[in-house]
């Protein structure tokens, strides 16, 4: 409640001198600020649907998450492999079919109690309980762990069943500090499956007690009463809950007990300002330090002298695209669908709609993760060529009667209507737009197949490895993922074959195939890798941003090493 | 059979005009009851009717079938929704108005309490700042009729009730708090964002108070207008009595009927919230609440907040048919 008090405390003495603007990250104890003034507030934007992270789904959830809990692994700074945290290292046994992670010996939660592997199997379990009906459980049960595959088909009313699908489950804690996962498909990437966030483990005490006792799995009221209060969110990250200010925002401050030396940043908050001008002009009067500048302000920003060098263009491992429908003619026509694909001038698109947040790419995967290569140019701009096309396919006229299906949002409708203005321009084909309730977009069109052309279309990685992208494109992802449908033959049994590959050199090769396939078949149309274009007060330093991070969060895989300077 | 009243003690009450203000009374919170499973009933056929499901996001990744599936189980909604509708309307009368869908395990009356504070404080400063603001501009303009004093306070009016009030909340903050912020090195402005008991309410009261001053003010001017040509407001300065007398005894008693009328709904409208105010200004309170809980098609929430409004509204109204019969003894109680 007094936010509004503290932070004006906070504010006078900012306004001064910037002492130590340098982004060198040399510091001496002479311009650090005191601890008092250890304090870095970044803007959440939503207040987490759950603060348990076995249960979250978004990235603003995943925000609190990662600095409250710690997974088994996490991604480099340069996302070339993962890096220990919850275990120090792991063994694959020889089919692929076993992994042994060795968890870290000194790893504490935050009341001081040793994390144990009998923690991970709880949290784990806790994840894969079908009764609870976790948000992001897919990856482990879909093709991983041994005996989860069967995950959707359990009776969650009843317990015995989930007991014996739990129990059933390839997890166990052969001694305290060893965790073992048995898989059922050899899957090369399970490594990175293990950097997600909401694979913690958890307090069965806690958890326990916070319920009142001992209760049933299908008990989901019980199993969550402990998620909402701050003094039962017992983690093992970096920092603990202080405060939950519901709606406002939530305070972190340092576990006394994490294993790794102590945090400079003595506090850590969060604000859930959902208007991003809101939060602009929060950090313009000081209120906030790291801020996301809304899309409609970043001309001003980067034409301001004092704030276009406090900001930071970022690239995030995403990647944006149009999905075509190849269920129903003519875009069931490969010329067609590059035909489209080849007549959107991207670089102007990036330019004059996105501002120049974003990097144009007519190809799949995006920069920063193995597998980029914008070398194929089947689907670059070349007006003349997809003229050709599309008069050698002689469906123009067809193609005249689609619809380009566009989420009710200010930026969708000037993207597409942009698009529009491109196919108009340089194919010389007249295609409407359909606005539709952002809400509805996926229930009755998606799911359902009623759409032509729709977009934007879009995937942000959950982890750097290539099996991530290119499972989307599986026909069994069809009215899922892979909207628009189209079976390329051989590409679902070239990409089973690389995810368990665990020779890399040959998986590597494997999905550089599989990536011309989705190109040259215009499964959909490429279009640009989006950046995060965010503003950082020049006293926030030590930070290392990377692309795993959060967009509105520069840093936040590693705020327990960055500090604030004297200012 | 305590409480049950007998026909003789009953004529014996409705005799006197305070028993007569009991019954009104208990008959019109009696009233409240079907009221309220009509809006209940309506609200729940409405919110099943619109497209969408809870488990539907509006963009980036979705849930899997399978995930969706046991998520309908969790919270009932694979059962008839019929019988979904009696299940509400029998939790309802246990006073359990259930489990959000979008905040795991946090009750919608819990999240109700949580964010309508922060609206009711908002709204009840801007609603006392409505009636002596509204009403004194508007009696004012209305004695010094078509004076520069009658042309401003008018003018400001109409200004005030045509912005928007994001335009108006946008442009305090660029003003007050980023332009004053760097005028004063940061010595003097006023918080964009936020909620607390200091100088953070400065804007989001005045952006929510702006337009209903505006139609008090017009409302009171012409009703004020109306009064001053009757003949016993003649009489009254006819008998020589000061011009303070004739204005509030006579003349604002009279007038400050219709503005009454439409006290009840302003009230009921500035503590419901409103989510453009509550937005600028990032304040965590129920009317963005509301407003999220129907994007995300949080059922339980959306129910909830409608019966908070409906009872809110119903008070509201009820107090004003009150004060009706202090303020003008012609009203009849039937």
């Amino acid at each position: 409640m007094q936010i509004g008090s503290w932070s004006r405390a906070l504010t006078l003495a900012i306004g001064a001198v910037f002492l130590a603007a340098c982004g060198g990250g040399g510091q001496t104890s002479a311009n650090l600020a005191s601890p008092d003034k250890q304090i870095l507030r970044a803007n959440d934007g939503t207040e987490p649907n759950s603060l348990d992270p076995t249960q979250q789904t978004y990235t603003y959830e995943r925000a609190v998450a990662i600095q409250t809990y710690d997974s088994l692994f996490r991604a480099k700074a340069d996302s070339s492999d993962v890096e220990p945290l919850g275990a120090q290292s792991f063994d694959v046994s020889s089919d692929g079919l076993t992994y042994t992670f060795h968890l870290r010996q000194n790893a504490k939660w935050s009341d001081g109690k040793p994390v144990t592997a009998s923690d991970w199997v709880y949290g784990w379990k806790h994840l894969l309980n079908p009764a609870l009906a976790a948000g992001y459980v897919d990856p482990f049960f879909d093709q991983t762990i041994a005996g989860a595959s069967n995950y959707g088909s359990v009776d969650t009313t009843s317990a015995s069943a989930v007991d014996a699908y739990l129990n059933g489950l390839g997890l166990s804690a052969p001694d305290p500090n060893t965790f073992v996962v048995k898989l059922d498909h050899p899957a090369a990437y399970f490594k990175w499956v293990a950097t997600l966030w909401m694979a913690a483990p958890l307090r069965k005490d806690v958890i326990e007690q916070a319920a009142g006792g001992a209760f049933s799995s299908t008990d989901t009221t019980k199993a969550e009463a402990w998620a909402n209060n701050a003094a039962t969110i017992i983690g093992n990250g970096p920092y603990k809950i202080k405060e939950i200010a519901a709606k406002d925002h939530i305070t972190l401050v340092p576990n006394p007990n994490y294993w790794a030396a102590a945090p400079k940043l003595q506090q850590i908050t969060y604000y859930y300002i959902a208007d991003g001008n809101t939060a602009y002009s929060q950090y313009q009067t000081g209120a906030l330090d790291i801020i996301n500048v809304p899309l409609a302000d970043v001309t001003v920003v980067r034409g301001d002298p004092k704030l276009s060098k406090e900001a930071k263009l970022i690239p995030t491992l995403s990647q944006y695209w149009i999905s075509f429908n190849t269920k129903e003619a003519p875009l069931d026509d490969a010329k067609v669908r590059l035909a489209l694909a080849k007549s959107i001038d991207r670089d102007k698109l990036v330019s004059d709609i996105e501002h120049g947040n974003g990097k144009p790419l007519p190809t799949f995967i995006p920069k920063g993760m193995p597998g980029y290569d914008p070398s194929d140019n089947a689907q670059s701009f070349d007006p003349a060529a997809a003229k050709k096309l599309l008069a050698d396919s002689g469906k123009a006229a067809q193609l005249a009667k689609m619809k380009l299906l566009t989420r009710n949002t200010t930026g969708n409708k000037t993207v597409n209507q942009f698009l529009a203005d491109q196919w108009q321009t340089n194919l010389g084909v007249t295609i409407q737009l359909d606005v539709v309730d952002s809400k509805t977009v996926t229930g009755q069109h998606l799911r359902k197949g009623v759409f032509d052309i729709y977009g934007l279309d879009g995937w942000i990685s959950d982890y750097p490895d290539q099996q991530d992208w290119f499972d989307i494109f599986q026909s069994g992802s069809c009215h899922s993922l892979n909207w628009g449908c189209l079976n390329i033959p051989g590409y679902d049994a070239l990409i089973s074959k690389a995810d368990a590959e665990s020779d890399k050199t040959q998986r590597a090769k494997d999905y550089t195939q599989a990536q011309k396939m989705l190109i040259d078949t215009a499964v959909v149309a490429f279009l640009y890798q989006p950046y995060e274009y965010d503003l950082v007060k020049p006293y926030v330093q030590g930070l290392t941003v990377t692309t795993t991070d959060d967009q509105y969060l520069p840093g936040d895989s590693r705020y327990n090493q960055a500090y604030i300077t004297q200012h | 059979m305590r409480g049950a009243l007998l026909p003789s003690q009953l004529r014996a009450i409705t005799s006197t005009r305070s028993g007569a203000l009991t019954i009104f009374i208990v008959r019109r919170i009696l009233w409240m009851i079907p009221i309220l499973f009509f809006v209940i009933l309506i609200t729940f056929t409405l919110m099943h009717l619109a497209p969408g499901s809870p488990w539907d996001k509006a963009g980036g990744r979705q849930l899997s079938d399978t995930v969706i599936n046991n998520l309908n189980i969790r919270y009932g909604l694979n059962k008839p929704v019929a019988q979904q509708f009696l299940l509400y309307i029998w939790s309802v009368v246990h006073f359990d108005f259930g489990l959000s869908y979008q905040y795991q395990n946090k009750t919608v009356s819990g999240l109700l309490l949580e964010s309508w504070p922060y609206t009711a404080t908002i709204g009840l400063l801007a609603f006392l700042l409505i009636i002596p603001v509204g009403v004194g501009l508007g009696v004012l303009a209305a004695l010094r009729q078509n004076t520069r004093i009658d042309y401003i306070t008018m003018g400001f009016a109409t200004v005030a009730a045509s912005f928007p009030n994001f335009v108006i909340g946008a442009l305090m903050v660029v003003v007050l708090s980023v332009l004053a912020y760097k005028a004063t090195g940061g010595n003097f402005y006023l918080p964009a964002a936020g909620f607390g008991i200091d100088d953070s309410l400065i804007m989001p009261v005045v952006t929510l108070a702006l337009l209903p001053i505006a139609y008090t003010a017009r409302l009171t001017r012409a009703s004020t207008l109306d009064t001053i040509r009757q003949d016993f407001v003649r009489t009254a300065w006819a008998k020589g009595l000061p011009e303070r007398l004739v204005v509030i005894r006579h003349i604002l008693k009279n007038s400050l009927i219709p503005v009454v009328t439409t006290l009840g709904p302003t009230f009921a409208f500035l503590v419901t919230g409103s989510v453009i105010v509550e937005t600028v200004f990032s304040i965590p309170g129920i009317g963005r609440a509301f407003v999220v809980a129907i994007e995300s098609r949080d059922y339980p929430m959306i129910l909830g907040t409608t019966v908070l409004f409906s009872l809110v509204i119903a008070v509201a109204n009820l107090v004003v048919d009150v004060a009706y019969v202090f303020i003008d003894p012609r009203v009849r109680l039937t």
